[in-house]
C-alpha cells in the first residue's frame, strides 16, 4: 500500500513535470480501496509466557543447541505490538527462551509476507532454508501450498504450518488449537450477563461465517456456552468479511447494537473496536486473541485467547530432539497434525473482569473447564449443560439433547460423541440453532 | 530576501549520471544513520542486502533463481510503461494488465496443460497473457482517441475492476472455477500442470528461467524500435506535440492505439510469464510491479539502458533486504520501502539541481 502510494505519488509528480501544458490530471488518490489489513491496533497484553512449563527444566548446553536456528514466516510486521503476528512471535520468542535459545541470533524471520502470492511465500522459505534454518513456522493458511512443495524438496529442514490441514509424514506438520473450547467459556459468560440484564440478544461480530470452519466453529461454540447459561438467548452475527478492518467492526459491532439492542458483543476480528463500541454504549462485551479488559475496563467479560508458545515450545522441542534428521519431526509430535485445546493449556479464556461479570460467573466457567480438560465432555456433542449454584457451590447438569443447525437439522443425536472433528479437518459448514445471520 | 528558479545551462549527460549515483550515494547514507540508531551495523547490513545474502548461503543458485523471477516482471513492465510515457500516455493501469495477462494465461495453462507438449503451451500461455493485457489496456486508448478521455483516471479504476475479478476467482468456490483446487474445502489456487510451467536451462546447479532471455530479447528490441525505427519516431513526436505530428500527416489516433497494445500486451506478457515461473495464479500476483514500474521507468528517464540498471536496483534493495534482514528484530521488509523512497526523493532533488539552480533574486533585475 505504501509502495502504491508511492508510485502514484511519482506518477502525478511525473505526469507534473513532463505534461507541458494541457488539461490538468485527475489525481489518482484512489488508491486507498485496496486490501484493509490495517494495523490492528488495541490489546498489548502479553499470554503467560510460562503457562505450562514448570520452569526449571535444565537444557544441555552444547554445539547442537547454539547452532539450532528457527525461522519464521510472518504475514504483518515482527514489530507490531497488537494482532495476530504479534500473538505468534511473542510466542516463538517465549518458548525460545524457555529452551535456552537466543532468539536474537537464532531466530531467523521473514515477515510482512502476503500470503495470497505463492511466489513471496516460496522465496521467503527459500531465503530460510538458504540461512540454515531447521526448522520452519508458517503462520498464515495461504502458505500452505509453498510449505507443502518446499517440505518435499528440503526434505533436511522441518515445515511446520499453522492452520493449515496438509502435511506427511515425515518433516512437514500442521497446528491450530481448539479454540472453540475457550469461546464455549467465553460464551458462558455472556449468557449470564445477558440473563442477569434480562436481554436476550447478543450479537457476535464475526471475519466470517460458514466460508471459514474456523469461523463458524467459533460462532456455534460461543452460542452453543451462551445458550447452556441462558437458553432463550440468541446470538446475532454481523460478518465484515475480512479479517481485520477496524471501521469496519467498528460499524458491525454499532449496527449490532441499534438493530437488535444486543446487550453482549463478541467478537471474531482482529483489533478491540467491539469492545470499545461496547463500552460507549454502556453494554459489554467477549473480546478475541487477547485480553481487552485495558481497552474497554467497563465493558469487557473476558476474551478467547491462545497461549501460542505451548504450542511453539512443543514443536521446537520435538525439533531439536532430531537430532538433525528432520524426517523424525512428525514421529516426535506424535502425528502430524496438531491441534491442542484446554488441556494443554493451548486455549484459555482470560481472566475475568469481576467489575462486569455476572455473579458465580467464575466459578460456573471453572467448573466447565475443568470438565473439558478431563476430556469427559466436548462443545460439539449430544450433550448440552446447564448451571445451578446451590449455597455458593456450582453444579453441572448434563443432559442428552440434539445439536441442531439452524435450518432444523440435526446434526448430532442425542447422546452422541463430539464432531469436534469437523472443526479440525475445516467441514463444519453450519450455524447452530439460535444464531441468526444478519 | 527572494529565491528564484532558474534553468541551468547545459547540463552534460555525464553531470546528470553523476547527480544520480550520488543521489543514490546520499541515500544510502541516510539509511545507514537510520540502521545505527537501531543498532545495526550498517556496512554488515549493506553487504548482505547488496550480495542478496549469497556468501555464505547453503543454496546461493537458489536465491539467483528467485532475483530473477522477481526481476524479470519489472524489467518487462517498466520497459512497457515507459513506451507509453513516452507518448505522454499516463498508463497508470499496469496492475489491471499484469493481472489480466496472469490470468488469461493461467487459463490457458490449466485448460491446455494436460494435453499440449511443453513448448506450446508456454507459447500459447505467452500468447494469451500478451492478448489479455493488450486488449485491456488498449481499450483505454480507443476511448481516449474517440472521445478524449483521460486515460490516468480509467486506466487506474481498471486496475481494481480487475484486481477485484481476481479475487473474486480466489474466493469463489464452484464447479465452473477450475482456477481452484477442488480437493480444498477453503478456497486455493490449483497449481499448473507441468507443462504450464516455465522452462528453465540447466547451467550445473543453476536453472536459468527462460523468461529472463526472453526479457532481455524484449528490451533489445524495444530499445531499436524507439530509436531506429519509424514507429519509435512517431511515438518521440506524438509524445511531443500532437498538433505536429499531426501536421505532418501522421495518423495520431493509430500510432496511440497501437503503442498502447504494444505497451500493455507486454505487461500482461510479464503477467503469463510470473504465473508460469510461480506455477500457480495467486490473490495478490503483480508484487506491486504495476506501481513499483512507474517509479524504475520514471527513475531511468525513459531511458531502456536505464531501466535495466533502475529494476536492478530496486530488485536488489527489496530483495537484498529481505536476505538481509532475518536477523534483525528491529529491521522489516518496510526498510527496503523506506530506503526505496528516499532513493526516489534523492535523485529527484539530484535531477532537480542539474536542470535548475537557485538564485538569490537582486532587486535590479526587472
Amino acid at each position: 500500500m505504501k509502495k502504491k502510494l508511492l508510485a502514484l505519488v511519482m506518477a502525478m509528480t511525473m505526469i507534473l513535470a513532463l505534461a507541458a501544458c494541457g488539461n490538468a490530471p485527475a489525481a489518482p488518490n484512489a488508491s486507498g480501496s485496496g486490501s484493509g489489513s490495517g494495523d490492528p491496533s488495541g490489546s498489548t497484553s502479553q499470554p503467560p509466557a510460562d503457562s505450562s512449563s514448570t520452569g526449571d527444566q535444565s537444557q544441555p548446553e552444547g554445539p547442537e543447541l547454539d547452532s539450532f536456528k528457527v525461522g519464521a514466516i510472518y504475514i504483518n510486521s515482527q514489530n507490531d505490538t497488537a494482532g495476530y503476528t504479534y500473538q505468534h512471535h511473542n510466542g516463538i520468542v517465549n518458548a525460545m527462551k524457555e529452551l535456552g535459545l537466543d532468539p536474537e541470533t537464532q531466530l531467523l524471520i521473514v515477515d510482512n509476507v502476503d500470503d495470497s502470492d505463492d511466489t513471496a511465500v516460496a522465496n521467503a522459505i527459500d531465503t530460510l532454508a538458504g540461512q540454515d534454518a531447521n526448522i520452519i513456522f508458517g503462520i498464515s493458511f495461504g502458505y500452505i501450498n509453498a510449505m507443502d512443495e518446499k517440505s518435499a524438496e528440503y526434505p533436511d529442514i522441518i515445515f511446520s504450518h499453522g492452520t493449515g490441514y496438509m502435511a506427511n509424514e515425515t518433516n512437514f506438520n500442521n497446528y491450530f488449537g481448539r479454540i472453540y473450547q475457550a469461546r464455549y467459556l467465553t460464551g458462558i459468560a455472556a449468557g449470564l450477563k445477558s440473563k442477569e440484564l434480562g436481554n436476550n440478544n447478543i450479537g457476535y461480530v464475526a471475519a466470517w461465517n460458514l466460508e471459514y470452519a474456523e469461523t463458524c466453529s467459533g460462532i456455534n461454540a460461543f452460542a452453543l456456552g451462551v445458550q447452556s447459561a441462558n437458553p432463550d438467548a440468541t446470538v446475532y452475527v454481523n460478518k465484515i468479511s475480512t479479517w481485520g478492518d477496524e471501521n469496519l467492526e467498528r460499524q458491525a459491532a454499532q449496527a449490532l447494537i441499534d438493530t437488535y439492542d444486543c446487550c453482549v458483543i463478541g467478537q471474531h476480528c482482529d483489533s478491540a473496536q467491539p469492545q470499545l463500541v461496547a463500552a460507549e454504549n454502556k453494554v459489554f462485551g467477549c473480546g478475541y486473541n487477547s485480553d481487552m479488559t485495558d481497552q474497554a475496563p467497563t465493558a469487557h467479560l473476558t476474551s478467547a485467547i491462545w497461549h501460542w508458545n505451548v504450542y511453539y515450545k512443543t514443536a521446537i522441542q520435538a525439533a531439536m530432539d532430531c537430532g538433525g534428521d528432520a524426517s523424525k519431526f512428525v514421529e516426535n509430535m506424535g502425528g502430524n497434525a496438531y491441534y491442542a485445546g484446554l488441556a494443554e493449556g493451548f486455549v484459555d479464556a482470560s481472566p475475568l473482569n469481576a467489575s462486569t461479570a455476572a455473579p458465580y460467573t467464575d466459578k460456573i466457567m471453572n467448573a466447565v473447564r475443568e470438565l473439558m480438560k478431563s476430556g469427559k465432555w466436548d462443545v460439539f456433542s449430544g450433550v448440552k449443560l446447564s448451571y445451578e449454584v446451590k449455597n455458593g457451590t456450582v453444579e453441572i447438569s448434563r443432559n442428552s439433547a440434539d445439536l441442531e443447525d439452524n435450518q432444523g437439522n440435526v446434526i448430532v443425536f442425542a447422546g452422541e460423541p463430539s464432531v469436534d472433528d469437523s472443526v479440525i479437518k475445516g467441514s463444519m459448514n453450519y450455524n447452530v440453532a439460535g444464531v441468526v445471520e444478519g | 530576501m527572494n529565491i528564484r528558479v532558474v534553468k541551468r545551462e547545459g547540463a552534460g549527460m555525464g553531470r546528470q549520471i553523476g547527480a544520480y549515483v550520488a543521489a543514490v550515494a546520499a541515500a544510502l547514507v541516510v539509511g545507514a544513520v537510520l540502521l545505527a540508531i537501531q543498532g545495526v551495523e550498517p556496512l554488515a547490513f549493506y553487504q548482505r542486502m547488496l550480495t542478496l545474502g549469497i556468501p555464505g548461503n547453503k543454496y546461493p543458485f537458489r536465491i539467483l533463481e528467485n532475483f530473477i523471477k522477481l526481476f524479470v516482471p519489472l524489467l518487462i513492465v517498466s520497459t512497457a510503461l515507459a513506451l507509453a510515457f513516452k507518448m505522454r500516455f499516463w498508463n497508470i493501469g499496469g496492475e489491471g494488465q499484469f493481472i489480466l495477462g496472469a490470468i488469461c494465461a493461467s487459463a490457458v495453462g490449466l485448460k491446455l496443460g494436460e494435453s499440449l507438449p511443453r513448448p506450446a503451451v508456454l507459447l500459447v500461455m505467452a500468447l494469451c497473457g500478451l492478448l489479455g493485457g493488450g486488449l485491456y489496456g488498449v481499450f483505454v486508448a480507443a476511448l481516449k482517441v474517440k472521445w478524449g478521455t483521460n486515460e490516468t483516471l480509467l486506466t487506474l479504476m481498471l486496475n481494481y475492476i480487475a484486481l477485484y475479478f481476481l479475487q473474486f476467482f480466489a474466493e469463489t468456490k464452484g464447479d465452473w472455477n477450475f482456477f481452484l483446487d477442488p480437493a480444498s474445502a477453503r478456497p486455493k489456487f490449483i497449481k499448473f500442470p507441468v507443462n504450464a510451467q516455465m522452462l528453465t536451462i540447466p547451467l550445473g546447479p543453476f536453472n536459468l528461467n527462460l523468461s529472463l532471455v526472453a526479457a532481455g530479447v524484449i528490451c533489445a528490441l524495444i530499445f531499436v524500435y524507439l530509436k531506429h525505427t519509424k514507429g519509435g519516431y512517431e511515438i518521440a513526436v506524438v509524445g511531443d506535440s500532437p498538433s505536429t505530428a499531426r501536421y505532418a500527416g501522421m495518423p495520431v489516433g493509430k500510432i496511440v492505439v497501437r503503442t498502447i497494445f504494444l505497451s500493455a500486451a507486454l505487461i500482461g506478457l510479464a503477467g503469463a510469464f510470473y504465473v508460469s515461473s510461480a506455477g500457480t495464479l495467486s490473490a495478490s500476483v503483480t508484487n506491486d510491479v504495476g506501481w513499483t514500474g512507474i517509479v524504475v521507468a520514471w527513475l531511468a528517464k525513459l531511458n531502456t539502458a536505464g531501466i535495466v540498471l533502475a529494476s536492478l536496483l530496486i530488485t536488489v534493495l527489496q530483495f537484498g533486504c529481505q536476505s538481509a534482514s532475518t536477523t534483525y528484530p528491529s529491521i522489516d521488509a518496510n526498510f527496503a520501502n523506506l530506503l526505496q523512497g528516499v532513493i526516489l526523493f534523492a535523485v529527484l532533488a539530484a535531477d532537480f539541481f542539474t536542470r535548475f539552480k537557485l538564485v538569490k533574486q537582486s532587486k535590479e533585475v526587472a
